[in-house]
């Protein structure tokens, strides 16, 4: 075989029918250009609602539910007898993103006459930023300052509604024993989710551990994010196993997360399967023409010496050309409108823009498909005039 | 002293279609080097079909064939392209040339595909043989622009450009007007006295038979004479 020279001949073949040439690849790229951009709305949105939902979710938890199996005598109630020991192992492993101690009490907020009822989270803040993105939920106030300030607390934006107060205005925060401890409001924070919103707070471990008279060791929950969350499950378990303690992973606790998730990536996938037939069949079409119309051609190149794997490597190197150029105009076409659909304001719930994912991988994998449908479109046409009899086409 | 270049020995062809038809009837040639040859006949008497087993195109057919003495019958369709590739150039009725391109590429073609010399020297060849067929002019214009004369012109210089041991050639005259039929036929004798080409061709045109060194004339499937 030869390759530029039927390089050249199916150069020629594509550029000397421009017109049908370029429609077919417009075919191309409007596929990809639809696959660029519905991939990257459609994992946008599942990123940005998979956060969301688990923006105050952490995806694994270990906690002491009372009838453990643990080797660990249990003397303390409902806590975690060695913290210390389980955080230094869950830091040491390499799937693990973030982690936080955390320690938890229902709690009556009040202020004057004022009153609400929660659920108060003793945490170190800048860890639980770290697995929870605090900061950017903060509506007014910082989390260093709950750090900066003694005794201070960050509220829930419903909590503030209800009590009519505001940032550095002092509340009264009292336990299920009777401890009450006068709270200073260092921020208030909206997580979009209104059940959390009007109930939970944070405050310093050493704050709660306080208000349940426990020692400065008592943990009653240990949470963990993963670089990879599908595996969640996977370290539900291992932690289980290792700490004795019981443990609940996000998927397990919201099936239906998942299964959306499962769902919406099987809808991108069909819908791609289809926009890329749609576009093989522009190129199978007018390569079937071009075909029919160079058959002289094709019986004057066998006659000449051409062979089988010549004409085959001919017409493929054709569809090649127009699924490559319209592969890549397909995808500069997709980011294009996908950016100017991403700037349009939708102003839905706490959504401003359309989230879109913009990820190198989309487009690679775009111009891929694009470009092995191609290759199969061009491959019957192809295959069929490899086979054509030159006598058949000369005598008649 | 001859020497002889293709041998064909007992050709045997039956066409199925429509109905069972023994189209060749045991032919035995030889043709030596240098020699015009052309094969006249009524249509239907079985010429065309013999000369693209001559050309090794087809391949449906019993008996043997040799060509600079190698036998080429039962021989992998791709490896007989290759064969013609080298040794076997084509002139057609309908000039056959590719539309698309320019004179000069359809001449260059076959040359780019045996893949033995640089793009330069196979130009400079092609070239040479433009002129030597008098249509250097048109070298560089897309062959569908010439006329049928000219066109077979083109057709002639890419037949030689691999310098193969024999042209074949269908109805060289076939569409063209009796002065380019004779100018035609004249290129060919001229190839086999100067240059020692052998050249068959079948053809109609009793005036281009009569310019050549020998007729074979079929009739049913035989050669008589």
């Amino acid at each position: 075989m030869n390759f530029k020279i039927n390089a050249e001949i199916a150069y020629t073949h594509v550029t000397s029918r421009m017109k049908q040439s370029i429609i077919a690849a417009l075919g191309v790229a409007f596929g990809i250009s639809m696959y660029v951009f519905i991939n990257g709305l459609l994992k946008g949105s599942n990123d940005y609602f998979d956060k969301k939902a688990l923006a105050n979710l952490p995806e694994v938890r270990i906690f002491n539910d009372g009838n453990t199996n643990s080797l660990n005598k249990i003397t303390n109630g409902i806590s975690i007898q060695n913290p210390r020991q389980i955080l230094d192992m869950i830091k040491k492993d390499s799937g693990v993103k973030a982690e936080a101690a955390l320690v938890t009490s229902n709690i009556i907020y009040r202020n004057d006459s004022l009153q609400s009822i929660g659920t108060i989270y003793g945490v170190n803040i800048l860890n639980e930023d770290k697995m929870f993105d605090i900061k950017s939920i903060m509506s007014k106030g910082k989390i260093e300052d709950l750090l900066k300030i003694k005794n201070s607390i960050l509220i829930g934006s419903g909590i503030a509604s209800k009590l009519n107060v505001n940032v550095n205005d002092k509340i009264l925060v009292t336990s299920a024993n009777g401890e009450s401890i006068q709270m200073i409001v260092a921020g208030i924070f909206e997580t979009g989710i209104k059940r959390l919103d009007r109930t939970k707070s944070y405050a310093s471990i050493s704050n709660v551990q306080y208000l349940l008279h426990q020692g400065s060791t008592y943990i009653t929950e240990i949470d963990f994010n993963l670089k990879d969350l599908n595996k969640a499950p996977k370290y539900a378990e291992k932690y289980a196993r290792l700490t004795g303690y019981s443990t609940e992973d996000w998927m397990s606790v919201n099936q239906t997360i998942g299964a959306g998730m499962a769902i919406r990536n099987d809808i991108a996938l069909a819908m791609l399967i289809t926009i890329l037939i749609v576009a093989g069949f522009g190129i199978y079409n007018i390569l079937n023409m071009t075909i029919y119309e160079k058959m002289k051609d094709i019986a004057i190149l066998k006659a000449t010496g051409f062979d089988k794997k010549d004409i085959l490597q001919i017409f493929i190197t054709e569809a090649l050309m127009i699924g490559l150029s319209g592969g890549m105009a397909g995808i500069i076409l997709g980011y294009i409108v996908s950016y100017c659909v991403s700037l349009i304001p939708v102003r839905l719930a706490h959504i401003n823009n359309l989230p879109f994912d913009f990820h190198l991988m989309n487009f690679i994998l775009g111009f891929l498909f694009g470009t092995i449908t191609a290759f199969f479109a061009g491959y019957f046409p192809a295959k069929r005039a490899s086979l054509v009899d030159p006598v058949q086409i000369i005598r008649s | 002293m001859e020497s002889i270049i293709l041998k064909a020995n007992n050709i045997t062809k039956y066409f199925n279609q429509p109905e069972p038809f023994q189209v060749l009837r045991g032919i035995s040639i030889g043709i030596n080097k240098g020699e015009f040859v052309s094969i006249i006949g009524k249509s239907g008497s079985g010429k065309t079909t013999l000369l693209y087993i001559l050309a090794t195109l087809d391949t449906m057919y019993t008996g043997n064939l040799e060509i600079n003495g190698i036998s080429l019958t039962g021989k992998d369709v791709n490896h007989l392209a290759k064969f013609r590739n080298k040794h076997v150039g084509f002139v057609f009725q309908f000039h056959y040339l590719l539309q698309d391109f320019s004179c000069l590429k359809n001449v260059m073609i076959p040359a780019r595909k045996l893949n033995k010399y640089p793009i330069v020297e196979i130009e400079e060849k092609a070239y040479q043989l433009l002129t030597m067929l008098d249509i250097k002019e048109q070298a560089l214009k897309p062959a569908g622009k010439l006329s049928g004369g000219q066109q077979q012109r083109v057709a002639i210089a890419r037949a030689l450009i691999n310098e193969p041991a024999i042209i074949m050639t269908d109805e060289p005259t076939g569409n063209l007007d009796s002065k380019n039929s004779e100018a035609i036929g004249d290129i060919f004798k001229h190839l086999t006295r100067e240059f020692g080409q052998t050249v068959i061709a079948v053809t109609h045109n009793t005036d281009f038979a009569r310019n050549s060194d020998r007729v074979l004339e079929m009739l049913d499937g035989n050669i008589f004479n």
